[in-house]
């Protein structure tokens, strides 16, 4: 018997109304379930963005790419007034900054920061997905065109960042530069570095090192003191420029086999990786000779032991600039809270006296056009032994830059670092 | 009540009257309360072990999204077993280049791990035996270390072990020996570290149990003529046995995961364990699925001691 037929008219509405709250009740419950069942049910791996790959074309100096812009993911608007009072969410490096520069700019625009730190790029790629909020973050430039495709970076807005044509390099702002963020729609250059050879000079001479170059870390008169920085790219890009291999972004499988096969040589040496070995281990006298960031070389003065001479550290680079050479960069993250605040940071940062004096503490230089090599070095700033630890655009020209490899391609990378660290030589 | 007697009864009847008897001898819980007092633990064990266990398969098993890190699949009809097999051949085929890692951790381990009952039972023995009234003070002395983070203790074994360092300065001094370069890649340096890093953690069960046993255990065996060193075979050690076990298990546990110790005094390649691979493979883009994969291949043969070791306790509890 229908329920309803036996119904007061009167009682009928309000028992339908309540009927369709329970069924709309019902229908609430079991919509979700189904979302879940369906979900359930579609293949995870299609959703997840065919496993690594991006629709952004790998940058390359002679492909060089503009990084696109979507209409859900705008830069902030002109003119808009700095989040006064608010924290700066700062995602970088550990030991990448001078406190007193942050310092610097709480006090200029009263506001506070919060410095949280990353190991790797993988790790802070991951932390940036998971919803780690920051309002600035630095990038390496291999990683730009996914991060920029997953919509964890917001466009930069010019107007907030004047220092940018005003002190820095024309090659990071000038018409189509740089070759990575064409237009620098994303991205303020951080600082800049070389990788070469950094050595004791009590042990070894600067003639050696000139004579020898990369084959410094080869040589068996320093087994055991010999060291590689723990970075599959960097280490196995080094010796393909030992071996004359220029290509250091390529896929080709014999290459990145000799170039694990110029580094197994090592293993007999008894050959160490670190990450810190360069500033730690060289100054402390642990290495004679260790894979380089000129950037390191250069702060590596101020881990020496009290009482030694900073001419003790030497840094080999090639004469013709044709060695590994990069740049980080600085840029807002789509989950930025404070973005004028963090526009006005990258501004700060590229004021020439903050930059400068960032680099007086941390050795990585910034692209500044007031930075006279020269000058560093008779300013004290570079030790007198480090000339080659300045870089200077001459080496932006000459040299190659790391850069983003297709997934397939960054897996033989990866599995000869791998074949590397469990070889036993 | 006899079983004869309910026999003719129901279900509800039988519950009925079991109630009736508890409650005439003077307590009655529900079927769900004793039980029930293991709801802590089973929910910490859901929380903190099943649910992480069962990300790392859905991890090894999973894919990647496009910025190279893993998405861990739940749904075990979507599972990717293609990597887990690779870490297989990578391990058991010919061309097996995570062999050599696996077959020298096992060997560090075991070293390690014999060092270890060598040096903690003597220690442990001695506290128990011979502390008399500085037990507490030798314990407080065993813990002390824990104080200490374990990095910074690895960092105080570089200074040490460094070329111009303590040891190699006694080294030195005494003679017939000669400095070591011990942070350059030696294996017994790893061993040392984990040795070191580890040993506490046997002292303090091996410790517990000895203490327990009865002085009057020993005297018996004496009484019964047996000499010291019979009555410690034959008495102590046995007797020391579960604990024994369970700090071996203790102390292997870790080590097997351990990837910090090789990377302070060590890091070269000629020493990498089953950790460094894991711990590389988290941070570098697009391996996720590698490291998960080897962590489950290090959780199967961690469960052969793991089972020894509940067999072994639990025939001895039969026997109690």
């Amino acid at each position: 018997m229908d329920r309803r037929r036996r119904m007061h008219p009167a009682t009928q509405e309000a028992l339908n109304r309540r009927e369709f709250l329970r069924r709309a009740a019902m229908a609430g419950i079991a919509l979700p379930t189904a979302a879940a069942i369906l979900a359930a049910c579609s293949d995870p791996k299609e959703a997840s963005g065919n496993a690594g790959s991006t629709t952004i074309p790998l940058a390359r100096r002679d492909k060089p790419v503009t990084l696109p812009l979507y209409d859900d993911n705008p830069a902030i608007a002109d003119g808009m007034e700095i989040e006064k009072g608010a924290t700066l969410e700062i995602f970088n490096w550990s030991d990448y900054f001078y406190k007193k520069v942050l310092e610097d700019f709480e006090k200029e625009y009263d506001v506070t920061y919060n410095w949280t730190t990353f190991n790797n790029m993988s790790e802070a790629k991951q932390k940036m997905q998971a919803g780690q909020v920051a309002d600035v973050f630095f990038p390496t430039v291999d990683v730009l065109g996914q991060m920029v495709g997953a919509k964890l970076l917001q466009p930069l807005n010019h107007s907030y960042i004047p220092n940018m044509e005003a002190n820095v390099w024309p090659a990071y702002w000038d018409g189509d530069t740089p070759f990575y963020d064409q237009g620098w729609r994303y991205t303020a250059p951080y600082v800049i570095y070389t990788t070469g050879v950094g050595y004791r000079r009590d042990v070894i001479s600067d003639e050696e090192a000139a004579d020898q170059g990369y084959d410094l870390l080869w040589n068996a008169d320093y087994a055991g003191k010999v060291g590689l920085y723990d970075d599959y790219r960097e280490t196995l890009s080094m010796a393909m420029l030992r071996d004359g291999i220029t290509d250091i972004n390529t896929g080709d499988q014999a290459t990145i086999d000799a170039a694990l096969d110029s580094l197994k040589e090592l293993i007999p040496l008894d050959v160490r990786t670190s990450i810190n070995g360069t500033y730690v281990g060289l100054s402390e006298g642990k290495y004679d000779v260790h894979h380089a960031w000129s950037g390191d070389m250069i702060g590596a003065q101020y881990y020496l032991p009290s009482g030694t001479s900073t001419d003790v550290l030497g840094y080999w680079y090639p004469a013709d600039h044709a060695g590994v050479v990069g740049n980080d960069t600085i840029v807002v993250p789509s989950s930025s809270e404070h973005p004028v605040l963090a526009h006005t940071f990258i501004n700060f940062l590229l004021d020439k006296k903050h930059g400068y004096e960032n680099f007086t503490w941390n050795g990585y230089q910034p692209p500044f056009t007031s930075i006279n090599p020269e000058s560093l070095i008779s300013g004290g700033d570079v030790p007198k032994s480090l000339p080659l630890a300045v870089v200077t655009e001459e080496d932006f020209k000459a040299g190659y830059s790391i850069l983003e490899l297709a997934p397939d391609d960054d897996d033989k990378w990866q599995d000869a670092w791998d074949e590397f660290n469990t070889s036993t030589g | 009540m006899s079983s004869s007697a309910t026999e003719h009864l129901s279900r509800r009847q039988k519950r009925r009257a079991f109630k009736q008897l508890e409650a005439d001898r003077g307590a009655w819980y529900p079927r769900w309360f004793w039980p029930s007092f293991a709801a802590p633990a089973v929910l910490w064990q859901s929380i903190f072990f099943i649910l992480p266990f069962y990300v790392i398969i859905a991890v090894a098993f999973g894919t990647y999204d496009a910025l190279r890190s893993p998405v861990p699949i739940f749904q075990p009809w979507f599972w990717d077993f293609a990597q887990f097999q690779e870490v297989l051949s990578d391990i058991f085929g010919s061309d097996a280049k995570y062999q050599a890692v696996y077959l020298r951790t096992f060997a560090f381990i075991i070293i390690a791990t014999m060092l270890c009952l060598v040096i903690g039972y003597t220690v442990a023995y001695f506290v128990a035996r011979h502390g008399g009234r500085r037990k507490t003070l030798f314990l407080v002395l065993l813990i002390a270390p824990f104080w200490i983070n374990y990095l910074m203790r690895m960092f105080a074994w570089q200074s040490l072990l460094a070329d111009d360092g303590f040891v190699n300065d006694v080294f030195a001094f005494v003679p017939g020996l000669t400095p070591v370069a011990w942070l350059s890649g030696k294996p017994y340096t790893v061993i040392l570290g984990l040795v070191y890093g580890y040993v506490p953690y046997l002292v303090l069960p091996v410790y517990g149990q000895l203490d327990r046993i009865g002085s009057s255990l020993l005297e018996a065996g004496r009484d019964l003529g047996a000499s010291p060193w019979q009555t410690f075979r034959r008495v102590t050690l046995p007797l020391s046995k579960p604990a024994l076990l369970a700090g071996v298990i203790i102390i292997m546990l870790p080590m097997m995961g351990d990837y910090y110790t090789n990377q302070l005094l060590s890091g070269s390649p000629k020493t990498t364990m089953v950790g460094n691979i894991i711990d590389r493979s988290v941070f570098e883009p697009g391996r996720g699925a590698l490291g998960a994969s080897v962590v489950l291949t290090l959780i199967v043969i961690l469960l052969v001691p793991m089972i020894y070791y509940m067999r072994t306790t639990a025939r001895q509890a039969v026997d109690r």
